[in-house]
């Protein structure tokens, strides 16, 4: 399924999208090795709130939701119910090439193998994991998309809801947590 | 450090009725003892030092229809390790729980049961899923399981041009 990239937004979108641009506070569900990027990234020496992101601690405030690595079918119920609990506008970005196809643990009994099948990944960084350089990239691309409308999968995440929730069922069986520890 | 290790290994074969011993490094030593035996030798194990459960796991040998517990002890006082090992039938796998020993083994139990299927009468939550969640196949570590039919059942693959393998050790 391929995310349409056609720009309709009326004048006021434009405008929140240009200002939510601006000023991207992200929120990284560290799954893999990915997260190990993320400190360079953010501290003095690429430091990325030049580019007007920040950390956030908590879905419920942040924009962008980063995928960094492996997921297994245990945390994807746990992103999915952290990216169904964001604010609208949401953006995925996701990690390296174990989100693209698996990566190196492409035959595993517990490993998703293709993460847009079951929440809209607006961008994909690849790599095994993608230096600080990539990331930075990657954020200037999201900006830029965001910027020109084309950053929609929240949009098609809600339009074909049923299809996601059905894939996600057949992986997952269930996406409930069922937590030993919270019961 | 050899010297205290032998001593060791030699104060446990005159007390304990070992099949097979083994030196592994400096620090470690192996003992195979008959699955009837382990309890009361993992209680005179901790009366000499071996105070810490480091970790129980599970070996498939599949080939002999078996499946060998491991437990490996860590003595703090003389930096040594001991891996205490039995063999117990792979068909219905099932063993005594050594809670009331090292009561941490609680997890370890919970965690073989659920990538070997092997039960431990005793232990109340034995069965309780630990990491996998919604588990329908066999256990997932056992030899006879393969993970890439699980997988292709279970997870959409991406439909890709051509795959690119590198070749390692001259095979595909």
């Amino acid at each position: 399924m391929v995310l349409e990239n056609q720009d309709n937004r009326n004048l006021w979108e434009k405008i929140g999208d240009f200002f939510s641009a601006n000023s991207i506070w992200m929120k990284w569900y560290c799954t893999g090795c990915g997260a190990i990027e993320l400190p360079p990234t953010m501290t003095s020496r690429f430091d990325m709130e030049r580019l007007g992101m920040g950390p956030m601690a908590t879905p419920r405030q942040a924009d962008v939701l980063l995928i960094t690595g492996y997921l297994s079918s245990k945390t994807l119920r746990r992103v999915i119910y952290s990216y169904e609990q964001m604010q609208d506008p949401k953006y995925i970005v996701a990690f390296g090439s174990c989100t693209i196809n698996g990566g190196i643990y492409y035959d595993s009994y517990a490993t998703i193998n293709q993460l847009d099948k079951y929440i809209p990944v607006d961008l994909y960084i690849a790599g095994c994991m993608p230096r600080p350089e990539g990331i930075m990239n990657a954020f200037a691309d999201l900006i830029t998309m965001i910027k020109k409308g084309q950053a929609n999968g929240w949009r098609h995440y809600q339009e074909n809801y049923e299809w996601y929730k059905q894939n996600q069922l057949d992986s997952l069986k269930e996406v409930i947590i069922h937590d030993e520890f919270h019961e | 450090m050899m010297n205290s290790m032998n001593n060791i290994i030699k104060q446990i074969d005159d007390v304990l009725t070992i099949t097979n011993s083994e030196i592994i490094t400096n620090r470690q030593f192996a003992i195979d003892i008959n699955s009837g035996d382990v309890h009361q030798s993992l209680a005179y194990l901790k009366s000499i030092g071996f105070t810490q459960l480091s970790i129980l796991t599970c070996i498939d040998l599949i080939a002999n229809n078996e499946f060998q517990l491991i437990y490996i002890l860590n003595n703090w006082e003389l930096g040594l390790f001991v891996i205490v090992r039995t063999i117990i039938p792979r068909d219905n796998p099932a063993f005594v729980t050594i809670i009331n020993i090292f009561p941490g083994a609680k997890y370890y139990e919970r965690e073989v049961h659920e990538f070997f299927g092997v039960t431990f009468e005793g232990n109340d939550s034995y069965s309780k899923p630990l990491l996998l969640e919604i588990w329908d196949d066999i256990p997932p570590l056992r030899k006879d399981f393969d993970p890439q039919v699980y997988s292709d059942s279970k997870f959409p693959k991406r439909d890709l041009d051509k795959i690119y393998r590198s070749k390692i050790g001259g095979v595909d």
